[in-house]
């Protein structure tokens, strides 16, 4: 089933176009991975797809019966935005369930054991009572990823979330997001320079090139 | 001192403006607008001089002037994107030669802005102290009503509009309540000092709260102390309120940052060792643990 649809999109910046006449359908439940080389217009693609900027020309459609915020995202180093953001790792991660809970409900229960298996997921749980701007980048970029999974979203996109992790620790995070697609059905969308790596996990790579073409690669 | 009624309504005025101010205070630092309540108290001194020229009620023009300006930083912001000081700038000196302009239109208007340029907080009329009540509850309401939305866009903007905050529009809300804000406190502390009641007790509830509601009741926590102790001061040693308010705060900020550091020397000489062995531990675990 088709998710997302963007077909023959341009956008751009100024008067110059980043993206021309680009078309990509993505599918419930994969997990694809945006790359191409620098400039290539991938964040770009994303935000197009979140909604976040509008194409010059083209369309972007969902599924009718996808609500748009089942949606998480994860910007480009999220986590080095606002380093010095009072918050604790726990009270970050739990701040996904906003979204759900609106302006009035409280927390129960099932969201605080979502947070804690979350946080436990990411190797963050001893850590939970840190203030974020103690942690490293790639520390910081885990809560960030928490806080999204606890959305527990339809749609996950995520902007380099790799950035500042270990290798051990790159493998182990696209093993979750496979295991994430398959047990809950969640689309993951990400950008990512390590298609070396992540190939073994990806459904599909949509690699942008020289702002232009795009190829579709099955894995 | 409280035989006197001026000083009831000090009392009230600033205690009033210390729930507020600085919860507003530390969504601004860490939003990195601290220098808006600087701006807006500038703009709203052109709404004063405005409404003395046209004979009209210079308080009433001085706040629609602080609104508006808060209306178009936040517009001008999402213009220059890349160079968010740059509307602060625009809308400082706009203020600022609008108001010298005007004031220059009446001679006799000169005098009577040093009451707006250095607060005259014992001079507060029970007609001001009813809107600074009513702002101070329309402040609260907002920060309490939309914690978790403010929360999120204060974090990351793009991550908040994709979870559903109405970023636009809560951006907007929260330049009108800066606005308010900022006129509701310049009587205080004056144009020149409005953003010393703002900023300078979220800098130091920002350095030592560990969460953010923490801050926020860390920060109405100093400044109530700094106005409260600055009015007193100021009764007995006969100096200018809204400047001893301003010292106070500065004081209180300065002496924590150099409690904090002696307190940091002191445990990083003694756990110099243990440290050590914790960091390994802690790395140990990640390792274990990391996606899982």
């Amino acid at each position: 089933m088709i998710l997302c649809s963007l077909r023959n999109i341009v956008f751009g910046y100024g008067n110059e176009p980043v993206l021309r006449n680009v078309s990509v359908d993505i599918h419930a439940g994969e997990f694809i991975a945006v790359s191409g080389p620098n400039g290539a217009a991938k964040t770009t693609l994303l935000k197009l797809m979140l909604g976040l900027v509008k194409p010059w020309s083209g369309s972007i459609e969902f599924t009718p019966d996808f609500s748009r915020s089942s949606v998480a995202y994860v910007p480009q180093q999220a986590s080095s935005f606002n380093s010095g953001f009072p918050s604790k790792v726990y009270e970050l991660v739990k701040s996904g369930c906003y979204p759900e809970l609106g302006l009035f409900r409280r927390f129960h229960k099932e969201q605080h054991a979502l947070v804690e298996e979350t946080l436990k997921a990411v190797g963050l749980w001893e850590m939970r009572s840190r203030k974020i701007g103690e942690l490293s980048g790639g520390q910081k970029q885990r809560a960030c990823i928490a806080r999204a999974m606890v959305q527990q979203p339809d749609l996950l996109v995520l902007d380099e979330p790799v950035t500042g992790m270990d290798a051990a620790s790159r493998v182990r995070f696209y093993k979750w997001m496979r295991k994430v697609t398959q047990t809950r059905g969640t689309t993951v969308i990400m950008v990512t320079h390590g298609l070396d790596e992540a190939r073994d996990y990806l459904d599909r790579v949509v690699y942008l090139e020289g702002r232009e073409e795009i190829d579709h690669v099955p894995v | 001192m409280f035989q006197y009624e001026f000083m009831q309504r000090a009392f009230w005025a600033g205690g009033l403006i210390s729930l507020i101010a600085p919860i507003l205070g530390v969504y601004l630092v860490l939003r990195r607008q601290s220098l808006m309540s600087d701006t807006l108290s500038h703009v709203s001194m052109a709404g004063v001089a405005l409404g003395t020229v046209l004979h009209a009620n210079p308080v009433i023009f001085g706040f629609l002037f602080a609104v508006l300006g808060g209306m178009t930083i936040e517009w001008l912001r999402r213009t220059y994107k890349t160079y968010s000081e740059v509307p602060v700038a625009i809308i400082m000196t706009s203020g600022l030669a609008l108001a010298m302009v005007l004031m220059n239109m009446k001679t006799n208007l000169n005098k009577s802005f040093s009451s707006y340029l250095f607060g005259s907080i014992v001079a507060v009329s029970p007609s001001q102290l009813m809107i600074i009540a009513a702002v101070t509850l329309i402040g609260l309401i907002f920060f309490i009503l939309l914690r978790r939305p403010l929360y999120s866009l204060t974090f990351e903007e793009d991550t908040a509009a994709v979870s559903g905050v109405r970023v636009k529009l809560l951006s907007f809300a929260f330049a009108v309540m800066t606005g308010m804000i900022v006129a509701a406190a310049m009587p205080i502390v004056g144009v020149l000092l409005v953003s010393s009641m703002i900023v300078l007790p979220s800098a130091f509830a920002l350095r030592f709260a560990g969460g953010f509601v923490s801050a926020s009741i860390l920060s109405v926590a100093t400044g109530l102390t700094g106005v409260f102790s600055g009015l007193t001061a100021s009764y007995y040693t006969d100096t200018p309120p809204g400047g001893t308010i301003a010292l106070i705060l500065l004081m209180i900020l300065l002496v924590g940052i150099g409690f904090q550091r002696v307190i940091q020397q002191v445990r990083n000489r003694r756990k110099g060792k243990a440290q050590t062995i914790l960091l390994e531990r802690t790395k140990q675990t990640i390792e274990e643990g990391v996606f899982k």
